[in-house]
């Protein structure tokens, strides 16, 4: 009795100090329509006046919540569109809510499974999205996106399309971009970007050789690696063989996936990554490209309202060059619609909140476009005549696109990102070659 | 008739909390059991049944659960072996009444009143490769032998680097509760046996560690348990790092209860309660060998 007295003494213990521990086919997509347009000024499809558009006096209730933290450059676009909103929708009380990106994906899962999620959400695209969708979490959005189809391209559609249904409202599109810091490379007697792949090899050793190191990477967090490697395995093996593996359930196991990883370590072994890169978070690594301690960052193309704002940084924005032009080629691009708004099948004012949805995603897409902060989903209207130079390069990038692979964490399931991101970070790491990388992919995932 | 109504009433009266431990933490543990079983690939469906197999999964190189428990074994070892005593020495030092022992108390308890992230942050920026003070230092005194990729970011020092500040940290909690145990020790003893001539590290020997005996076997509980559930911090080093060189359970707990594995994040869960019990039983046996 004695004993028993003891270990039940001892098992309610360990049970107090751990009980929190239990609480616990798609085709590559192809260029879009609107990437034609980004840099013209469209007015016949503008819808700037800010009109009421509920004339109910009733208020009503709706919450979101979205990443648009105060640091994230996006922030100052959904401010102004909440604002117009505001005006449009005066029966509409709305709340927001913005959460950090990486506590935003932990909080919307848990939300999820407990029927707890706001009116309106922010989502990536494909993968992520798809998840909810197939839970029935999500509300379909076909009667309300057919209102908008002469503003919003159908084929901004594609990644939030399932079983040929609308589940999101896309907001800004970005690519996956190499930045150049022109001053830096005019010391190692660079007056242009490097244009193909031995230009860029060659620049990077005349970098080195200037006392400058090329490329800044944070790996303290593995999609930024992923920047980095994405393009490399693109320019290498081609977007169709890229997009099979990402999003038909090709295997990993091509040995021109492990010839571009190695690639990739070529070029971390000749020095040209930062080495003070290996534990930092990336708004460090951009800072230290912004005050000239690198010479590229290659990142996402949101980054150029922030590039552009910087008083006497000369930037010049490209894309990566191609490896092997047998398989690839200039305007086979990382990147596209991925910030979506979506509603919750659960709202009580889900068709309202879908409405909301589609009006609020078409301002926030035309201030962040304005912004710089990517290019549209929607069709451009107003005066685009100050957009900066950076996201107008980029526009160009994508007027020139031959194909779109949507980024790898995005594009693959979540049971499928997390292998996937750990082999990354293990290359990044020199845990694992290219051989040892498809090898432990074709055995994690396929 | 009274003795009956007597129990029914103690009955009663316990009853509240006895519901409150059975829900909230009784409950979570079986429920941990049962979907450590299942695939729970999502919150609501609980996909297939597998058995043991989330288990034997949790040691292949996928999921790297034997790393992950390596790493808060030598957490572990270093708060057994170099935390307490750190806490014990400056217990005693404070509990024998020197000046200024209420500021010494304040000072070294100080850490453990910080937010973990907010200690993970300022250790950040002391371990930074560019800018920061270990940096700084070696470049000053022309020290070699810091990695170029920092202390964080070298594999060979990363480990010792993220755990050096969890340690720190709670050296003052488990002082306090030592210091509370050193002053609770009747003065008579000290001064008898300072009578009899004993030397303060003989008296230490002797009368307070043997008297604070129990206090020591909490924390050595505390610190071992604390140690294989250590998340805070380490998340806050690790950021979105994956496959990072100081990855303990916790971390992977929470990463696969989110990514679509509740699974494998149950089997975790499972485990590092299996290990907590394991060691409580083992801690308690060797004290009581001793007793």
């Amino acid at each position: 009795m004695k004993k028993f007295k003891r270990l039940a003494a001892i098992l309610l213990a360990g049970a107090m100090v751990f009980g929190l521990a239990a609480c616990g086919e798609t085709a590559v997509n192809t260029p879009a329509s609107t990437a034609d347009t980004t840099v013209s000024t469209s007015t016949d499809t503008a819808n700037t006046d800010v009109e009421p558009a509920a004339s109910s006096d009733e208020k009503v209730k709706l919450t979101m919540w979205c990443i648009a933290t105060e640091g994230d450059s996006n922030r100052a676009s959904y401010e102004k569109a909440i604002a117009d909103m505001k005006e449009k929708y005066p029966n509409v009380e709305f709340e927001w809510e913005a959460i950090e990106n990486e506590t935003y994906k932990t909080k919307i899962a848990a939300a999820m499974a407990a029927n707890e999620v706001p009116d309106i959400f922010f989502t990536w695209s494909c993968a992520f999205l798809g998840d909810f969708v197939k839970e029935g979490k999500v509300y379909c959005l076909d009667d309300t996106l057919a209102k908008y189809s002469s503003e919003l391209p159908e084929s901004m559609l594609g990644n939030t399309t399932y079983d040929g249904k609308h589940y999101g409202v896309p907001l800004t599109m970005n690519i996956v971009a190499l930045f150049a810091n022109m001053d830096l490379l005019a010391q190692a007697g660079w007056d242009k970007v490097p244009e193909n792949y031995d230009e860029l090899m060659q620049c990077c050793d005349d970098l080195l050789a200037a006392g400058i190191i090329p490329f800044g990477c944070a790996g303290g967090e593995t999609w930024c690696v992923t920047e980095y490697l994405e393009p490399i395995i693109q320019k290498t093996i081609g977007s169709k063989a890229l997009n099979d593996i990402f999003v038909n359930g090709a295997t990993y196991d091509n040995p021109d996936v492990a010839k571009a990883v190695d690639t990739f370590q070529a070029m971390i072994d000749k020095g040209y990554f930062d080495p003070a890169g290996a534990s930092l978070p990336n708004d460090d690594v951009k800072q230290n490209f912004i005050d000239g301690r690198t010479a590229f960052y290659q990142n996402g193309t949101w980054n150029c309202a922030d590039f552009s704002k910087v008083d006497g940084l000369n930037v010049k924005v490209t894309e990566f060059p191609v490896i092997d032009s047998s398989k690839s080629k200039l305007g086979q691009l990382i990147g596209g619609p991925s910030d979506t708004l979506a509603v919750s099948a659960s709202s009580p004012n889900a068709e309202l909140a879908a409405e909301y949805a589609a009006e609020l995603g078409k301002l926030i897409c035309h201030y962040g476009y304005l912004d710089g902060c990517g290019l549209p989903a929607w069709i451009p209207y107003g005066d685009t005549s100050n957009i900066n130079p950076l996201t107008q390069a980029v526009a160009e990038i994508c007027a020139n696109a031959d194909s779109y692979v949507l980024f790898g964490d995005t594009a693959q399931s979540a049971v499928d990102k997390d292998p996937y991101l750990d082999a990354v970070a293990k290359v990044y790491g020199k845990e694992l070659d290219g051989a040892g990388f498809i090898a432990e992919l074709k055995q994690n995932i396929r | 008739m009274y003795r009956k109504n007597k129990g029914i009433h103690i009955f009663l009266f316990l009853l509240p909390a006895l519901a409150l431990f059975i829900g909230v933490l009784i409950y979570p543990i079986f429920a941990s059991v049962h979907h450590s079983l299942f695939e729970y690939r999502t919150f609501t469906d609980p996909g297939q049944f597998v058995g043991f197999k989330n288990y034997t999964d949790l040691f292949t190189p996928q999921y790297d659960f034997g790393k992950a428990i390596i790493n808060a074994l030598i957490l572990a070892a270093l708060s057994v072996f170099i935390q307490l005593p750190l806490s014990l020495g400056l217990a005693l030092m404070l509990g024998k009444g020197i000046k200024g022992e209420r500021v010494y108390l304040s000072v070294y308890f100080m850490p453990v009143l910080i937010s973990a992230v907010v200690i993970g942050m300022l250790w950040e920026k002391i371990y930074n490769p560019i800018y920061g003070l270990v940096t700084k230092t070696f470049e000053y005194f022309n020290w070699s032998g810091l990695p170029a990729a920092g202390l964080l970011g070298d594999k060979k020092t990363a480990l010792l680097a993220v755990f050096i500040p969890t340690i720190w940290q709670y050296v003052g909690y488990h002082m306090l509760m030592m210091y509370a145990g050193v002053k609770s020790v009747s003065p008579d003893l000290r001064e008898a046996a300072m009578l009899d001539g004993a030397t303060d590290s003989q008296i230490n020997r002797y009368i307070i560690i043997p008297c604070i005996k129990p206090i020591i076997k909490v924390s050595i509980i505390f610190a071992i348990t604390g140690s294989l559930k250590s998340y805070d911090l380490i998340k806050v080093f690790a950021k979105d790092a994956y496959n990072c060189s100081y990855k303990v359970p916790s971390l992977l707990l929470v990463r696969y209860a989110f990514h679509n594995a509740g699974g494998i994040a149950s089997a975790i869960a499972v485990m590092m309660i299996i290990m907590c019990f394991a060691f409580a039983i083992i801690i308690n046996q060797m004290f009581k060998e001793r007793d």
